[in-house]
């Protein structure tokens, strides 16, 4: 699946034509070339969906379409494997068109330097369309990112799933939903990113060292999450979505509405999924179900293409089922349930509905940016958003508490962000910001259980800059940041009675980064990238305190820890050969110094309840290392294929020993068979119709001791998947119709990064069908 | 530019005023569902002195001091009749969980385990549904020998399933809201 292609740049040549063109005489023609390597691409399918005709590029990437009668088209263009792109024209006189497409077949794409469209320049990075976005509607946003390489999944069943990225996550791994970062619990392994994937149009993941540009500051990697901006189209478009999952008996339904003026441009995008108990290949997943209700609306607004305001607010809202057998005391419980095939309570009645232990999660979100260009070098962007996290946890309790949540959490976060771009003679890019983060964080009362992480404020206050140069075969990079935080905590005390400690901390920290890209040739690029930067221990780290029952364990945080330091290095490597086939690898070394985890201790904690395990925060000296790579191929005009390996290795240096939660290697290939013509049955056109087989390998991760977990990591497993899809054209009517199943053969498998592990077997086999509806 | 320097202003004002923004006083929540004391009250059939086994801690689980668990010693060859009291003494007033058990006596289950040879537990309650719960036992010993005597309340557990009516907790599931190791001596 490729969905790295983009149009990048649509130049209107308008030739002065010879008169006026004459009724339905028109004619449109062009070029598609490369953005990259400014090479023509061939095979290009260019379409006037109204007409439902249009061309195929040649060798020399050129096309015509003739005999348009003058109207407003809406023309389609697409590349093997890869996801189309539409545009809205007004057609009244012949018309020369260029497309120039961004890097198509790498993986991870190449190295873009120049142009307002890219704010990440000479950082690695892979992207997931619109397309693939909805044809994975029964996904939630981790899930969608599962087979991109270098992404793992740190999961707690089948519902619950953060993204884990170069083995960074949590507090380590920004992600930024409309340009807001994302603020919640952020911290805890089994929470979720509350983001509805439906309302964007893409989802990039940053895997360089440039988090400059974001509070952080951890050279983790970026998940950015975008809704962009509405096309310029003056008609009512939307697309109602519907799909039905057979594992959890699933369904889900989004709607999506938008339309352009220059008045007002507006898009409005609403969601509803729901699922029951999910089955493992031999038993039900007892309360594993799942409920989501999303909105989100998008409104834009220029003046004179130069001043872009954009208001953005949504709604996310979630219930979250976690397995009845997953629910347990102590250290005793936990090795009875180890011991089991089947894990307790166990029932074969299917069910969708959710009861504790479960998850109530409410996020929302509202946001205005204003972005103003005084002329073509110089511009500014303004952004404010506010956002409240309302996370509740339901365990069962004993004396009528079970609806009485046992963690309550609200957190608001304020976000301010004043960026200014320009740019100098010979490409020369220059971009600095400001930006600030208030954050309260509240525990509810009415839990009546003294509160894992205290309740706080903080301040965030950043600046940075950044600054690019690029030559014909050579770019750099380089930016700086830095970021005051202030944390105003008030916990309270484990003692009797119970006391009220204040803690007021102040951290600075400074980040740094510099890249190189260097074209070897026309097809080879070389990009280097190093930085530098630091991350003040956050107050879960500093100040948790207790019972972690999603973890069994008693987690304690430590007031002394210091600031984490970390070196980034990452090495890229981007080759095409011909159309046919192209490859990229990325190695990447990160050195931490005081490098903040959660410590397994050798004390077992005798509590009434039993023995619980004790797990402290402390500081080591670590390096996380990997190398991801992809190549893509095309065989003849129908047939494409892509391989992805990752590997990433964890290493406390000050113990000697192996990092835990660290994904291990894995491997991903497909082979896709894509109808280029469309084929008419009657009035009805089916195009870009498409059969995929897919393939995971998941190596065992053979990197731990024994003694750093309760069990020895799970085998390694294979899932075979197949996927088809087809786009059904009536007329302007468009439907789109999808199919696919995961884990074909019903494998019997455990992951290493999801929790459920412990107690049951991961999903079995799951058969989606989609019908999409575009008008 | 002027509205640029507005805004930049008005950011770095917005970072000040906030800065100054003092986190309130907490609300300290009752903890109303621990248990800081168990008492089983042992009383020799026929007559004679009853024997209290206790655990009391005070500060709960997450508290710094250690709990104070109180053992006893029985006599050989003798049946004891056993009961259960339960509180949660952190809260004033103290709370009385074995009530709480009661109400919800289907979803709760002790279980009775000895190193000593001979020394046996058996149920005397049952729940609605006929199944034990433990809070009234029979306690009968055999020879004479020391070892420990493990009380464990299991919260939701599967009463039908193979051993658990019994007195076995292996295949009981559910959660674990006690587990105490009482020192015993049998003489």
């Amino acid at each position: 699946m490729c969905s790295r292609i983009e149009i990048i740049t649509l130049f209107f040549v308008l030739l002065s034509t010879l008169g006026l063109a004459q009724d339905c005489q028109i004619k449109l023609e062009g070029l598609v070339t490369d953005k990259g390597t400014r090479a023509p691409l061939s095979f290009v399918n260019v379409i006037l969906q109204e007409l439902g005709k249009g061309a195929i590029t040649d060798d020399d990437g050129a096309f015509v379409v003739e005999n348009i009668c003058p109207g407003h088209y809406h023309l389609i263009v697409s590349h093997i494997g890869c996801e189309p792109v539409e545009v809205h024209l007004d057609i009244d006189r012949d018309t020369i068109l260029n497309i120039s497409l961004s890097h198509t077949s790498v993986s991870l794409e190449g190295v873009i330097v120049q142009g307002k469209s890219n704010d990440f320049s000479n950082q690695p990075n892979q992207s997931i369309g619109k397309q693939a976005i909805e044809d994975n509607s029964d996904e939630h946003l981790s899930g969608l990112l599962k087979n991109e390489t270098g992404v793992h999944l740190l999961k707690n069943g089948g519902g619950i799933a953060k993204p884990v990225v170069h083995g960074m996550f949590g507090n380590r791994l920004t992600i930024l939903n409309n340009g807001v970062p994302q603020s919640g619990q952020q911290w805890g392994n089994d929470h979720s990113p509350e983001i509805d994937p439906s309302a964007a149009n893409k989802i990039t993941i940053i895997k360089g060292t440039s988090a400059l540009e974001y509070a952080g500051g951890n050279l983790g990697s970026i998940v950015l999450v975008e809704s962009q901006q509405i096309g310029r189209d003056p008609h009512l478009h939307g697309r109602v979505n519907y799909s039905y999952e057979t594992n959890g008996r699933g369904n889900n339904i989004n709607v999506q509405l938008q339309k352009y003026s220059s008045a007002l441009a507006w898009r409005i995008n609403g969601s509803l999924k729901k699922y029951g108990d999910r089955k493992s290949p031999s038993y039900l997943l007892n309360n594993t179900g799942t409920e989501e209700a999303n909105l989100s609306l998008q409104l834009e607004k220029s003046w004179k293409e130069k001043t872009f305001l954009e208001l953005y607010s949504s709604t996310f809202n979630t219930n979250l089922g976690i397995m009845s057998g997953s629910h347990i005391g102590n250290l005793t419980d936990l090795e009875a349930a180890l011991s089991r095939d089947v894990p307790f309570n166990t029932e074969s009645e299917f069910s969708n509905i959710i009861e504790a232990p479960k998850q109530t999660v409410g996020h929302h979100l509202i946001k205005l940016n204003a972005k103003h260009y005084f002329d073509d070098h110089q511009s500014f962007q303004f952004t404010i958003a506010g956002q409240l996290n309302d996370r509740k946890e339901f365990d069962r309790r004993r004396g009528g508490r079970t609806n009485i949540p046992a963690l309550s959490l609200q957190q608001y976060a304020f976000n301010s962000d004043l960026k200014y771009l320009k740019t100098f003679k010979k490409d020369l890019n220059l971009k600095v910001g400001i930006q600030n983060t208030f954050t309260d964080n509240t525990n509810n009362p009415e839990t009546g259980i003294l509160p894992l992480i205290p309740d706080y404020n903080s301040i965030e206050t950043g600046f940075f800059t950044t600054l690019t140069k690029s030559w014909i075969k050579t770019a750099v990079f380089f930016g700086i940041r830095y970021d005051y935080e202030r944390q105003q905590v008030v916990a309270l005390s484990r003692t009797v009675p119970i006391q009220i400690l204040r803690y007021d901390n102040k951290f600075h920290n400074v980040s740094g980064t510099a890249g190189i890209t260097y074209d070897l040739t026309k097809n080879h690029s070389l990009a280097f990238n190093a930085g530098y930067a630091m991350r003040n221990p956050a107050v879960n780290e500093l100040y948790s305190s207790g019972l972690h029952q999603g973890v069994s364990g008693i987690e304690e945080g430590d007031v002394d820890l210091k600031t984490e330091k970390a070196g980034k290095a990452t090495l890229e490597y981007t080759a095409q050969w011909g159309s046919r086939f192209s490859f990229g690898a990325l190695a990447y070394y990160q050195r931490f110094a005081d490098y903040i985890f959660l410590n397994p201790q050798d004390e077992v904690r005798l509590t009434i309840r039993g023995a619980f395990p004790v797990f402290k925060f402390e500081q080591a000296n670590a390096a996380i290392y990997g190398i991801d790579m992809s190549s893509k191929f095309s065989i003849g005009k129908a047939l494409a294929g892509q391989l992805k390996y990752s590997f990433i290795q964890g290493d406390n240096l000050s113990q000697s020993i192996p990092l835990v939660n660290i994904p291990p290697g894995s491997l991903f290939g497909s082979l896709t068979y894509r109808l280029n013509k469309p084929v008419p049955i009657g009035k009805i056109n089916i195009e870009d119709f498409e059969f995929e087989v897919n393939n995971k390998f998941v190596f065992k991760q053979n990197h731990l001791l024994p003694e750093q977990d309760f069990v020895l990591p799970p085998g390694a497993y294979t899932l075979l998947g197949a996927k088809a899809s087809t786009n059904v054209i009536l007329r302007k009517y468009k439907l789109r119709i999808f199919v696919k199943v995961d884990n074909l053969l019903n494998t019997t498998y455990r992951d290493y990064l999801n929790r459920q592990r412990y107690f049951a077997d991961d999903l079995g086999i799951s058969a989606t069908l989609g019908i999409n509806f575009k008008f | 530019m002027h509205t640029l320097k507005l805004l930049f202003a008005l950011t770095f004002s917005a970072f000040l005023v906030l800065s100054s923004c003092k986190k309130k006083e907490p609300f300290i929540p009752n903890p109303q569902e621990i248990i800081t004391t168990v008492t089983y009250t042992l009383v020799p059939d026929g007559g004679g002195t009853s024997v209290e086994l206790i655990f009391v801690d005070l500060d709960g689980e997450e508290g710094g001091n250690a709990p104070t668990i109180t053992g006893g010693t029985l006599s050989a060859n003798q049946t004891y009749t056993g009961s259960l009291v339960l509180l949660n003494e952190s809260v004033t007033p103290t709370e009385d969980v074995t009530e709480e058990i009661q109400e919800e006596d289907e979803d709760h289950q002790f279980f009775f385990q000895s190193t000593i040879n001979d020394l046996s537990v058996a149920y005397t309650d049952q729940d609605s549904e006929n199944n034990p719960i433990g809070l009234a036992t029979t306690l009968t010993t055999g020879a004479e020998g020391s070892g420990t005597l493990t009380l464990i309340l299991k919260h939701e557990p599967e009463k039908l399933e193979d051993g658990v009516a019994g007195g076995d907790p292996t295949n009981a599931g559910g959660e674990t809201e006690l587990q105490i190791v009482f020192p015993i001596d049998v003489q």
